[in-house]
């Protein structure tokens, strides 16, 4: 990793660079806790100089073909954007508030309407964003770009996410590809413009997998709920809660016994169940479509090579769950244990206020110990696992990477999509 | 790699150079002299040590050019790099920023965060109690709908008590409270049906009224005194003002706190403390205006005061009356009432029986609910 490049480049054709991350990680701990301390006291400001911190230690120790990258952006950069964002912003969100106010019919869709103008202008942000993050990011002095349109992208998406509610989610992969090959075909390493050849197909199985562990169990357990109640629910299958609010309302005990309840029952569970299961297929699936967008993505004669796989995605957030179990479990023992105690005490006047001290330190001292393990475990390491899989085919043809005299974006770019909280402090790949 | 004295040659280490211009990196040897010295193939080059900067990377590896240049070194020799940390202080100075610019950053946003809490906190009432009056009329008959949708949603969709007779004495009582007052216009009062002692104002001069209070009431005069009180939120705009409040303080504090951290949890606390419900001083300003407007229309101004303490020991003994809970003491706010009331008005009744036993079964029209 540390060799610098003493190849004759001529005579080792088909040379394959590799990508290293270091794992030691030292240095992180205290970078996480003074950015979530700092960005405590001052209102959250600090943020954004926490996230420019976080991008140069990551930067630096992403190693491609024996040189770091380099990450030379700046949290004022990134602060302006943000009070941008909230020029842009307030007035949307005033506008959305009067309209809703001001034409009744309106109201009812409000949030659907506010909804819809966030979506398109977070895609809007995160693509701006991107161009951001591209065009502070240099490798061996040459620095790296995006063009292509923002408005052109949101339109897109908007578009891709349209199609994929109408085809009940079919189209998802395929958005995801076309959206990755814009992005790809617009990023510019100095003047040498990347390539992407993903399609929606190769992540179709992937894809499907949700569709046979979450559609078809539910699917059929409708059916078979359907078919007990011959097609019919009763409207009296929920009655008001006796005594409860008016709005509360209960399974009406009448019902109790029949298959309607059976199979509600049994219907309810497969929802609960495959939900879940679903939501353990996500890391799957992320890291099939980051394999398949890496292998896809090339800059002339050069290719990235991923062999990611996905239990290298799951092991992060095994970690990080149980780390969160245990935590929970000694934070409740302890405070159980000193309410015990407080309480064969007897009620003394103070044992409210040191209780409430007590949840108060206990949440944020929580809070941080989250904030620094989230670092530690997922983001570095979902990191590690995508860069070290990682590696560059023919990698000689990097040399004839040229710089570019493109004019470099404006550091305003990222602030509305951190006002709108699209797009995280570091993407893992690129 | 080794430690030389003064008249030893001076340091070498191999390396790659990159021009800034192209990605190839070129190997070369480095020789730290007066100057750095950069030799390779096709390439001689010499920089000046002061003006060197140094990358954040991992050791051994080294990155340095010279200052605001796009051309590199990159090397992994810790002897050498220890040689050449040794001849360029500034080496890893960092640009602007250093460690003042973050307590200079850290202590401005803090001052800046400071300053509008306490502005939300103590300055948005303030400017909402200005602003309130100057709401267009008709922009506050809107926003009085739209809120009295959301409340009836809160509420569970109770249904409209409106049994025609009774309804008839209600719009009698409140045209008579109301004559010669400052109310704006006819005020809106609804009766729903809902188990809840409770009456709220609303923007656009709404009064809404829950059943339970009227089934509460023991005497006309104790239900009307209800009414004024709320006649006196009307007419002091506390409805609005509350709305332009609440909404400009959380607006405010959402913008500005971010929500990376534990921020989210202040803005909670600070919402809930904020709309907890109208000041002690809108309250007793209401009471003061009920007693008046009891005494001029008629009635017994004292029976707001016994209703008041009936609700009050009802929720005293677990029943919901969480709306209570906003408004001062009940015990305070009861002789208050009673010393501005005075004996005078004592034992008059607004209402005649017979019309008070009508306006009683406003919800009539309303079946009850069947379950139970």
């Amino acid at each position: 990793m540390t060799q610098p490049l003493a190849f004759d480049a001529r005579s080792s054709s088909g040379r394959v660079g590799a990508i290293t991350f270091d794992k030691r990680l030292i240095g992180l701990t205290g970078l996480a806790i003074r950015g979530f301390l700092l960005s405590l006291v001052t209102f959250g400001i600090y943020r954004f100089w926490y996230i420019t911190d976080l991008r140069r230690y990551f930067w630096n120790r992403t190693v491609i073909d024996g040189s770091p990258g380099e990450y030379v952006g700046r949290g004022k950069e990134l602060f302006l954007g943000f009070l941008v964002a909230l020029a842009v912003l307030i007035p949307i969100y005033a506008a959305i508030f009067v309209a809703t106010l001001s034409v009744p019919s309106l109201a009812p869709f409000g949030s659907i309407l506010s909804f819809a103008i966030l979506f398109v202008l977070g895609q809007f942000a995160g693509y701006r964003g991107r161009r951001y993050r591209a065009s502070r990011t240099l490798w061996r002095g040459i620095r790296l770009g995006q063009d292509g349109s923002a408005i052109t992208y949101a339109l897109m998406a908007t578009g891709w996410a349209l199609l994929t509610v109408v085809t009940l989610g079919l189209a998802f992969p395929f958005m995801r590809a076309s959206l990755e090959r814009y992005r790809i075909t617009h990023t510019l390493i100095g003047s040498s413009r990347m390539d992407s050849s993903a399609r929606g197909r190769s992540l179709l199985l992937p894809w499907l997998s949700f569709y046979a562990v979450v559609l078809l169990p539910v699917l059929g357990a409708l059916f078979a709920f359907l078919t007990a109640t011959d097609f019919t629910l009763p409207a009296d299958l929920f009655v008001p809660k006796p005594g409860g609010k008016p709005s509360e309302t209960i399974f009406n005990p009448a019902y109790a016994g029949t298959p309607v309840a059976t199979y509600g029952t049994i219907l309810v569970g497969t929802l609960g169940l495959t939900a879940s299961l679903g939501f353990l297929l996500i890391p799957f699936y992320r890291a099939r479509e980051t394999r398949v967008f890496m292998n896809a993505a090339s800059l002339g004669p050069v290719r990235l090579s991923s062999t990611l796989k996905a239990r290298q995605f799951y092991w992060p957030y095994i970690v990080y769950l149980l780390s969160i179990i245990g935590l929970v479990v000694v934070l409740g023992l302890v405070i159980g244990g000193g309410a015990f105690l407080l309480q064969a005490k007897g009620p003394a006047s103070g044992a409210s206020w040191v209780i409430g001290l007590g949840l108060v330190v206990g949440y944020l001292g929580g809070a941080l110990v989250f904030a620094v393990l989230y670092v530690r475990v997922i983001t570095a390491r979902l990191w590690a696992a995508v860069a070290t899989t990682t590696t560059v085919a023919d990698a000689e043809g990097l040399a004839a990477i040229l710089a570019s005299s493109r004019r470099v974006g404006s550091g305003l770019n990222e602030g509305l999509a951190d006002a709108l909280d699209v797009g995280g402090a570091l993407e893992v790949g690129f | 790699m080794q430690h030389t004295g003064p008249v030893a040659s001076p340091p070498v280490a191999t390396g790659t150079y990159l021009d800034g211009l192209s990605a190839r990196a070129h190997p070369v040897t480095l020789r730290l002299a007066d100057r750095l010295e950069i030799d390779g193939a096709g390439t001689r080059l010499a920089w000046d040590l002061a003006g060197l900067a140094a990358g954040d990377t991992v050791p051994p590896l080294v990155r340095i050019g010279p200052r605001g240049s796009p051309a590199r070194v990159e090397f992994a020799d810790p002897g050498f790099a220890d040689a050449l940390a040794g001849r360029c202080p500034d080496l890893h100075r960092s640009d602007a920023a250093g460690a003042g610019g973050t307590w200079r950053l850290v202590l401005w946003s803090v001052a800046a965060g400071v300053s509008v809490l306490v502005l939300a906190i103590y300055g948005v009432p303030v400017i909402a109690g200005r602003l309130a009056p100057l709401v267009p009329n008709a922009i506050e008959t809107r926003l009085g709908g739209a809120v009295e949708g959301q409340v009836g949603r809160l509420l569970g969709d109770p249904p409209v008590c409106d049994e025609p007779a009774a309804r008839a004495v209600l719009d009698r009582l409140v045209r008579r409270m109301t004559r010669g007052g400052d109310t704006q216009g006819e005020p809106l009062v609804s009766v729903r049906r809902h188990p809840l002692a409770n009456a709220l104002t609303l923007p656009g001069a709404r009064v809404l009224v829950l059943s339970d209070l009227i089934d509460k009431a023991e005497s006309p005069d104790e239900f009307a005194g209800i009414l004024a009180h709320e006649l006196g939120h009307v007419a002091a705009h506390d409805p609005m003002r509350a709305l332009l409040a609440a909404g400009g303080s959380s607006f405010l504090l959402s913008l500005v706190l971010g929500d990376l951290t534990g921020s989210t949890i202040l803005i909670a606390t600070g919402q809930a403390a904020i709309s907890a419900g109208y000041s002690r001083e809108a309250e007793n300003a209401a009471d003061a205006y009920a007693v008046t407007l009891m005494r001029r229309a008629g009635g017994d101004a004292a029976a707001l005061a016994t209703i008041l303490e009936r609700i009050a020991g009802d929720g005293d003994r677990g029943a919901v009356a969480t709306f209570l809970r906003s408004h001062p003491m009940t015990r305070e706010r009861a002789q208050r009432i009673r010393s501005l009331a005075g004996p005078g008005s004592a034992g008059r009744q607004i209402l005649t029986g017979a019309d008070w036993a009508l306006l009683k079964g406003i919800c009539r029209n309303v079946p009850v609910k069947s379950a139970q």
